[in-house]
């Protein structure tokens, strides 16, 4: 376990009768950039959600670095683990600048105006400084996407969790998008995404997983995943989709 | 027609007739007021019970609003005023208009609360998720995420509520309370101006003019609401 940041033991979960996850153990590396591939249906989701308990786990054992996360310490966990949505879920009674330092004000890891600026930084960065004020409802679909990626990365997090953070987007957002991950990518942070995008996956996996049926089937570099494919399960995926 | 018109300058120009109309109107706005207020808490103290995660220290309330809210709404208002006058409190000497108001309170709180229940549950669950992925607390999720989104999907249904109460105190003129309903009725009687047409009338005016009120009120502030979230830079 030593110098993992998540490490996962026999990971089930299941939905009533409905086995999504029949056992997964993995663990990620400072620094990695894992992304989950598999068929819809797969669990993939369900897997990425089981890391910060957006969904509860059925069994199985989940370590933040050294910690067994519980019900005690979920809370202190979760601001260390970002997450970002496929439907952004930017909160919609709070402006852009609301959205961004409520969290860290509120759990006082900033004091407000170090986070205002933290947060006038990272939308400059973005580009848009000039939605500072303006409320969800008024922006595009890339730029939620792009204010959720901020505001995740307003938390300093140690790994940054997307799930399928394009799948609700149109063709020109989500470039925007991916430029952005690519960016935090270069920044070094670890980072784990499940997504539709082969292309996108190629290039800035460092490892890809590939879930099937609940369970990890295939692991390996992104090079050796998509060019020599082990099984034929991932051959007939790959062919399917590449 | 004629004769219409004289009996409407009767009825306001007779301070007898129009005291008791005011009586009566005073008396329907306290009983309206006073039960919406209790209608409120109880409405939302179930909803919050009804909508919280279910466990072990919450089975037994949660099982009591279940029958509140189904004895309540399943039953006719007239019969629990009934109850409440007839056999709770069948007190010599307490106060009637409390009854009254406690009985309306009640009833509403049912309707209340599942106004708040299905306001709650009609946030978007992402906006939930939004909080708990960023480590929040669920009480800060609750203040600062879901009541604030979820009073505005709560605002026109209560709205309607707060009216049928207003329009509803009519029936406390059956267990002898001096309500406007009751005012328009005596005014008519034989001993006043026997002719009901014109008291009926008026009442119905009083009634109307405080429905289009909170009407106009609601509606003002269900903008002043959807503007907030609709407002660009």
């Amino acid at each position: 376990m030593e110098n993992k940041i998540i490490t996962i033991k026999d990971l089930k979960k299941e939905f009533g009768k409905n086995k999504v996850l029949r056992g997964i153990d993995f663990a990620l590396d400072p620094g990695e950039t894992v992304v989950v591939l598999g068929p819809s249906g797969s669990g993939k989701s369900t897997f990425l959600r089981c890391i910060n308990r957006m969904e509860e786990p059925t069994a199985g054992e989940i370590y933040f670095k050294d910690t067994l996360i519980t019900d005690k310490n979920i809370q202190k966990m979760r601001q260390k683990i970002g997450m970002v949505f496929q439907h952004f879920n930017l909160i919609a009674n709070l402006n852009v600048m609301d959205n961004l330092i409520m969290a860290p004000v509120t759990l006082k890891l900033m004091s407000e105006e170090k986070a205002e600026q933290k947060a006038k930084d990272l939308l400059k960065h973005i580009g848009l400084s000039n939605k500072a004020e303006a409320y969800p409802a008024s922006l595009s679909g890339g730029q939620k996407q792009r204010i959720a990626i901020i505001r995740a990365m307003m938390m300093d997090p140690e790994v940054l969790l997307f799930d399928e953070p394009t799948s609700a987007l149109d063709p020109e957002a989500i470039g925007d998008v991916l430029s952005l991950i690519r960016e935090v990518d270069k920044l070094g942070m670890t980072i784990m995404i499940v997504t539709h995008e082969m292309g996108f996956a190629r290039e800035i996996a460092s490892r890809i997983v590939f879930i099937d049926e609940g369970k990890i089937l295939e692991e390996g570099t992104s090079e050796t995943f998509f060019t020599h494919p082990k099984t034929p399960r991932v051959k007939e995926f790959l062919e399917k989709v590449l | 027609m004629g004769d219409f018109f004289n009996k409407i300058i009767e009825l306001f120009t007779t301070p007898q007739y129009i005291e008791a109309m005011l009586h009566g109107f005073l008396l329907t706005l306290q009983i309206a007021f006073f039960a919406i207020i209790i209608g409120l808490i109880i409405g939302t103290v179930v909803a919050l019970v009804d909508t919280a995660k279910a466990s072990k220290w919450l089975m037994l309330p949660k099982l009591i609003c279940k029958v509140y809210t189904t004895i309540i709404r399943g039953t006719p208002m007239a019969l629990q005023l009934f109850i409440m006058f007839f056999v709770i409190f069948a007190i010599k000497g307490f106060p009637q208009i409390i009854i009254a108001i406690l009985a309306f309170g009640f009833n509403s709180g049912a309707y209340v609360a599942e106004v708040v229940r299905s306001g709650i549950q009609s946030v978007d669950p992402g906006q939930k998720e939004a909080g708990l992925a960023l480590g929040l607390k669920n009480i800060t999720i609750f203040r600062k995420i879901i009541a604030p989104q979820a009073i505005k999907n709560i605002i026109p249904a209560l709205g309607n509520e707060i009216i049928t109460v207003i329009k509803e105190t009519a029936i406390v003129s059956m267990v002898g309370l001096y309500d406007l309903n009751m005012a328009a009725k005596d005014i008519g009687s034989g001993q006043n101006m026997a002719s009901y047409i014109v008291p009926m009338f008026v009442a119905a005016l009083f009634y109307l003019a405080v429905v289009y009120l909170i009407t106009f009120v609601i509606k003002r502030v269900e903008k002043r609401l959807r503007k907030s979230d609709l407002r660009a830079v």
